[in-house]
């Protein structure tokens, strides 16, 4: 069989999702007799250019991560799905919009004047923000624009396949990586994940016990053996794809949803009011108002990694 | 002027781009490094519960 052409890339992403594909360790050698790696900025020096230049559909897969929320990312998501086979959203944000879809709680006219003008480190008396273009003695320099909206890949190009996870673990890697080497490939649109919640996937033990109070992750140690919902923690579990192994919840650590809605859910956060609702005992208007102010940051921690493909969306950015 | 541009800056964590102009005898008249990315940890973060922010900040380099 001829060498596939892999592609990797990252759009607003951190990185992690590239060093999740080198956690393989020497599966990565397989993935080196598999396929000659054609771009991959983190690890390799090929340039834009060189991608423009290349055919269209010449490349067999290309590993997309990060979210995109600026023309460029938008302009190389475009150009590597004319130039790819097999597009496969790869992690959380280019899945759900991941972290960084947690400016859609905000806007880009605030994230500027924060990060370039108020941050304390700041020493910006004129106010000069980031331009597209400007002119400099020598020529013109120019910068992407900034969305107000941050997207995942799906949302502006059309992509084969999904592996969510902050970052996918090693073992859905080594899924993919399996499939490309056999040519088995699942049918379009898949998932590489489980079909089932994290908490079918969780050993804790569930009791079915009502709680009457939500606790803060600092103001109890939790008991390892009993799901965490039941102990009164904000665990994602119930609203929220398996696949992961259940990482953080082996750890004592709540599930913040990593890999997104289950099957059949089309809102994670709506998805896990409604199961903190059937669980939390209430009397009457006076215990429901408790229950809300015990969640200090509902939209934050329940659209954790998914406010891109909420029902919320995003802000609405006030017209000046 | 002539304009080289190195886009992106590779093998590093993050984006870059640099443009270098040359002057007519082809020597460096100047180069500019720009960061052609911004998700703005500094503003979003901003409301979320201080235990969670070491759930959320390792997510701004995970190299």
């Amino acid at each position: 069989m001829a060498k596939l052409k892999l592609a990797l890339y990252w759009a607003a992403a951190c990185g992690g999702c590239d060093v999740a594909v080198l956690d393989i360790n020497e599966k990565i050698l397989d993935v080196a007799n598999l396929a000659d790696i054609v771009f991959w900025p983190i690890a390799l020096d090929f340039k834009y250019h060189h991608v423009e230049a290349m055919p269209d559909k010449s490349i067999d897969v290309c590993l997309f991560n990060g979210a995109i929320r600026s023309s460029e990312q938008e302009h190389i998501a475009k150009m590597l799905r004319a130039k790819s086979k097999v597009l496969v959203s790869f992690g959380s944000c280019a899945c759900f919009g991941g972290i960084p879809a947690l400016a859609n709680f905000t806007t880009r006219a605030e994230i500027m004047e924060r990060v370039y003008i108020e941050a304390p480190s700041n020493e910006n008396p004129n106010k000069t923000l980031p331009q597209t273009k400007v002119s400099v003695p020598e020529g013109e320099l120019t910068l992407p624009e900034l969305f107000d909206n941050v997207l995942t890949l799906a949302q502006v190009v059309p992509a084969e396949y999904f592996v969510p996870g902050c970052p996918p673990t090693v073992d859905l890697i080594l899924k993919v990586v399996n499939a490309l080497a056999t040519n088995s490939l699942p049918p379009v649109g898949a998932i590489i994940a489980s079909e089932k919640t994290l908490c079918d996937e969780c050993d804790r033990k569930k009791e079915n016990k009502k709680i009457t109070r939500i606790y803060r992750t600092q103001e109890i140690i939790p008991d390892p053996e009993r799901c965490l919902l039941e102990q009164g923690l904000l665990c994602m579990g119930p609203a929220t794809r398996g696949g992961c192994g259940a990482l953080c919840v082996k750890v004592n650590i709540p599930c913040r949803g990593c890999f997104g809605p289950p099957p059949g859910v089309a809102d994670q956060g709506a998805k896990l009011v409604s199961a903190i609702a059937s669980i939390y005992e209430t009397n009457g208007k006076q215990d429901i108002e408790k229950m809300v102010n015990e969640v200090v940051d509902p939209a934050g921690t329940f659209y954790r990694f998914g406010m891109s493909i909420s029902m919320l969306k995003r802000k609405i950015p006030q017209k000046r | 002027m002539k304009k080289i541009t190195i886009d992106p800056i590779t093998r590093l964590e993050g984006h870059g781009k640099i443009d270098i102009f040359l002057d007519d005898a082809g020597d460096v008249a100047n180069a500019y490094l720009q960061i052609p990315e911004l998700r703005g940890f500094e503003k979003f973060c901003e409301g979320r519960p201080v235990e969670e922010l070491p759930r959320i900040v390792p997510r701004i380099c995970g190299v």
